[in-house]
């Protein structure tokens, strides 16, 4: 096994879902080390062979992710302490990536002009809508 | 921990019915948290709008297979995932490994399925796997809210960075500022707890190798002493 990172961090790079700074940081090695390609596709045979991990489980059902309204109030500062302890150390030391989107969401949405966030979801819905009515057929 | 609400589960349903105004509001609730999912890695906004879009016709054609028990938001960030890993991959950021067939990288509904494997084996062990997984969820979801109900956050914090990071034992040890045999204990009653979930539902022991392995055991020695 490669030293440098540990089986967790590969699953989760695997899943798309480490911190963008460490998915990096697995991609630089990867165009060094063939050893790691290895490993990485030694991961996914077992995945494939139905081994579970814990900390996929953890991580794919988000079993500690706290919700989007408290996130809003960790941002308002109006959490109670240990709780906004704890979403810090969720979000900053374990790196949650689906936690940081939210958050950085939610400061966006007081940021971003009405007008931009609006001409953004009127081309979303025009370039999906036709599957849309394809399901009304 | 976010789940599937009520609210969720109505907008889907009204999205299956074909409604406009109900694919307008699942856009406008989640495009923000997807756009800066994607874009954390990109860091393009252009190239991560092109992702998100993806990731909504994505949703609407997979959605026959939608599962309205899973969240809503937990499928949506899946999809965007996987059409962020096609996108770093067409432009050489991210390499192609030398995959297995099959269904790695999660249980993906709305993935194709692979060529050469009859269907009905892939949805056979699909489904052994899901009732494996959700088992094992629903004992780590409970022993964290009893945990975070009785104010145990260290072992919360302890059980995160060793299980969802990888972390040693020395180095959680370090982070939390406690001792390397406080974190031992604590892992060791995290695992029992699982162990005993897996016995009690009847689940193969062989497919959750972390719960079994030799530093289970060892963890257990150290508690013990």
């Amino acid at each position: 096994m490669n030293y440098r990172f540990a089986q967790a961090e590969l699953e989760a790079y695997l899943d798309e879902a480490l911190p963008a700074e460490d998915m990096a940081r697995i991609e630089k090695a990867l165009r060094d080390d063939p050893k790691l390609a290895a490993q990485l596709a030694a991961l996914n045979a077992r995945r494939d062979a139905g081994l579970h991990s814990l900390g996929a489980i953890w991580r794919r059902h988000r079993l500690s992710c706290p919700s989007r309204e408290q996130l809003g109030s960790y941002l308002l500062g109006t959490l109670p302490r240990e709780t906004a302890d704890y979403v810090e150390f969720h979000v900053q030391m374990v790196g949650c990536r689906f936690c940081r989107a939210n958050l950085a969401d939610l400061e966006a949405q007081q940021a971003e002009a009405d007008e931009v966030v609006q001409s953004r979801r009127r081309k979303y819905f025009q370039s999906s809508a036709g599957y849309l009515r394809r399901r009304r057929r | 921990m976010p789940s599937s609400s009520q609210a969720d589960k109505l907008l889907v349903q009204r999205v299956r019915s074909g409604e406009d105004e109900a694919w307008n509001e699942l856009i406008a609730r989640f495009e923000g948290r997807l756009l800066a999912f994607v874009e954390s890695r990109t860091r393009q906004r252009a190239r991560a709008e092109d992702v998100v879009q993806e990731t909504f016709i994505g949703f609407l054609t997979s959605l026959p297979n939608y599962d309205p028990r899973r969240s809503l938001e937990g499928y949506l960030f899946s999809i965007a995932a996987h059409k962020l890993t096609d996108q770093l991959r067409r432009e050489g950021r991210r390499p192609t490994l030398p995959l297995s067939p099959g269904t790695s990288s999660g249980a993906s509904s709305w993935e194709p399925r692979a060529p050469d494997r009859p269907a009905s084996s892939i949805l056979r062990s699909g489904e052994r796997r899901h009732l494996e997984e959700n088992a094992l969820a629903a004992a780590i979801g409970e022993q964290i809210v009893q945990w975070q109900r009785r104010g145990d956050w260290e072992k919360v914090r302890a059980a995160e960075l060793l299980f969802v990071r990888g972390w040693a034992n020395k180095d959680v040890a370090a982070r939390l500022g406690i001792s390397e045999q406080t974190v031992a204990n604590h892992k060791f009653e995290f695992i029992a707890k699982l162990r005993s979930a897996v016995r009690k539902q009847g689940l193969p022991e062989a497919v959750f190798p972390e719960l079994y392995a030799d530093s289970a055991e060892a963890g257990r020695e150290e508690g013990d002493r």
